[in-house]
């Protein structure tokens, strides 16, 4: 009986400890009783083998005692779903702020390597944080409402009591399923592509044309545009002819009813380039003085914070345009992997 | 275990929770202690292990269908439960919703275009 003993404690081990010396008795109880049974159908007391499969059949002592626990889950099925989208939401949304923010503070700090490196190591560590506190708040949410079944009986998802009215409506996508551009739609985007482009082109010569009645003040001020935007504005204008050669192309082989999410993707890398052109450009140098010998000590310090204010605002943009792109890459890799899997 | 096997596992202890909460509960129409009702529903045709059945008589009672109480046998305190009066009610309306079911899967079953048999 000493095995039995050895086992009732391993078993009181794993037992919710109110209700432990309860349960143990009443286990051995039982287990008392089917030996004794036992014992007497082959007449004489069970061998140490015959006691070992007895308790082997019986189960694994943590596994026997798990089945007294009122709940197997930290998150139960019923909120899971709720769960696993708040979780996605929230951690796209913790990395996206992450990125926003290491990308305005990398250019506050001292250059270098280093500081973008240890921005980046900061935000698998608040992603964990995040995931384990909303599991946390999950878990507590679901013991209370298994343990208490008022609470958050309003909660959607939860509520028996739901109105269908309360659905969302349709997204845009869904709405657009199998409604594609028209041949009209595509014609009308190239022309107008092509006279952005014209415009665009006519901005050098013409730059009221952008600038409205600022040119005048422009003009008048002590700045003047640097180098670096003349190959920023080529770059554009190169991306437009791109898009409307691209579209073209698309419209004579008669594959204009939508832009596949491949051809977004490539859109988006390319407009990465002018963006980049910007941030490399040297010394952060975008507007430069006309006459610096005269002005150099009057505007010095007004043009370096104006150029490390551009900077900052084509780094967040680029940290935008590079995220957009990462969730779009993503999302097509998952609908391809989807596909796939559906065609078997 | 192949897949299949695994699949069809899990779907027979699905198919017999239930079934064995609602034999539980006839059983215990006369009282018993965990063991010997164990031998009156192996004696049935109803084989059920330890570990199911008696976390299973705690739930219930737990949820009151089951009323229970320590008593000595046999020079042995034993804990003894039968159907409490929710339980005799809801095993009632258990047993009308399972003879429902039944009758339905057969006559699915029995229909003409059933290919199972």
């Amino acid at each position: 009986m000493e095995l039995l003993d050895r086992y009732l404690q391993a078993v009181r081990k794993y037992l919710p400890l109110r209700r432990q010396d309860d349960i143990i008795a009443e286990l051995r109880a039982n287990m008392e009783s089917q030996i004794e049974d036992r014992e007497s159908e082959v007449g004489r007391p069970l061998t140490q083998g015959e006691f070992d499969d007895f308790l082997r059949k019986m189960g694994h002592p943590m596994v026997v005692a798990s089945r007294y626990q009122p709940q197997q889950y930290l998150i139960g099925p019923t909120i899971f779903p709720m769960y696993l989208y708040v979780l996605r939401i929230a951690l796209l949304w913790v990395f996206v702020i992450c990125m926003i923010v290491a990308a305005v503070v990398t250019p506050l700090t001292p250059p270098g390597a280093q500081s973008v490196f240890d921005a980046l190591l900061r935000i698998p560590g608040i992603l964990i944080q995040t995931a384990a506190w909303i599991t946390l708040v999950f878990a507590a949410f679901d013991f209370a409402r298994t343990r208490y079944p008022s609470v958050g009986s309003q909660i959607e998802g939860v509520n028996k009591n739901w109105s269908p009215s309360s659905l969302p409506p349709l997204t845009k996508d869904a709405t657009r399923a199998g409604k594609g551009r028209s041949f009209a739609q595509a014609v009308i985007e190239i022309v107008f592509s092509a006279l952005f482009l014209v415009w665009l082109l006519l901005i050098p010569k013409h730059p009221f044309l952008m600038l409205g009645p600022g040119v005048a003040y422009l003009q008048s001020a002590p700045y003047q545009l640097s180098p670096a935007w003349w190959s920023f504005f080529w770059c554009v204008v190169a991306l437009n002819v791109i898009q409307i050669v691209w579209k073209s192309i698309d419209l004579v082989r008669g594959q204009w009813q939508s832009s596949g999410p491949m051809q977004q993707i490539l859109f988006k890398v390319f407009g990465l380039v002018p963006i980049t052109v910007l941030l490399t450009a040297p010394d952060h140098n975008y507007i430069s003085l006309k006459n610096p010998a005269v002005d150099a000590a009057h505007y010095g310090q007004n043009l370096s914070q104006i150029n490390n204010g551009i900077h900052l605002a084509f780094s967040v943009i680029c940290a935008i345009v590079v995220l957009q792109l990462s969730f779009d890459l993503a999302k097509w890799i998952w609908e391809h992997y989807r596909n796939r899997i559906a065609a078997g | 275990m192949t897949v299949a096997e695994t699949t069809f596992e899990n779907l027979r202890l699905e198919l017999r929770r239930g079934c064995l909460t609602l034999a539980v509960l006839a059983q215990l129409k006369q009282e018993h202690y965990g063991y010997t009702l164990r031998k009156e529903l192996a004696e049935h045709g109803l084989e059920i292990d330890e570990s199911t059945l008696y976390p299973l008589l705690r739930r219930l009672e737990t949820q009151g269908l089951l009323a229970s109480e320590w008593r000595e046998e046999d020079k042995r305190n034993k804990r003894f439960y039968r159907l409490s009066t929710d339980g005799e009610q809801i095993l009632a309306r258990l047993l009308d919703e399972w003879n429902a079911i039944n009758s339905s899967v057969s006559r699915i079953l029995d229909a003409p275009n059933a290919e199972i048999k």
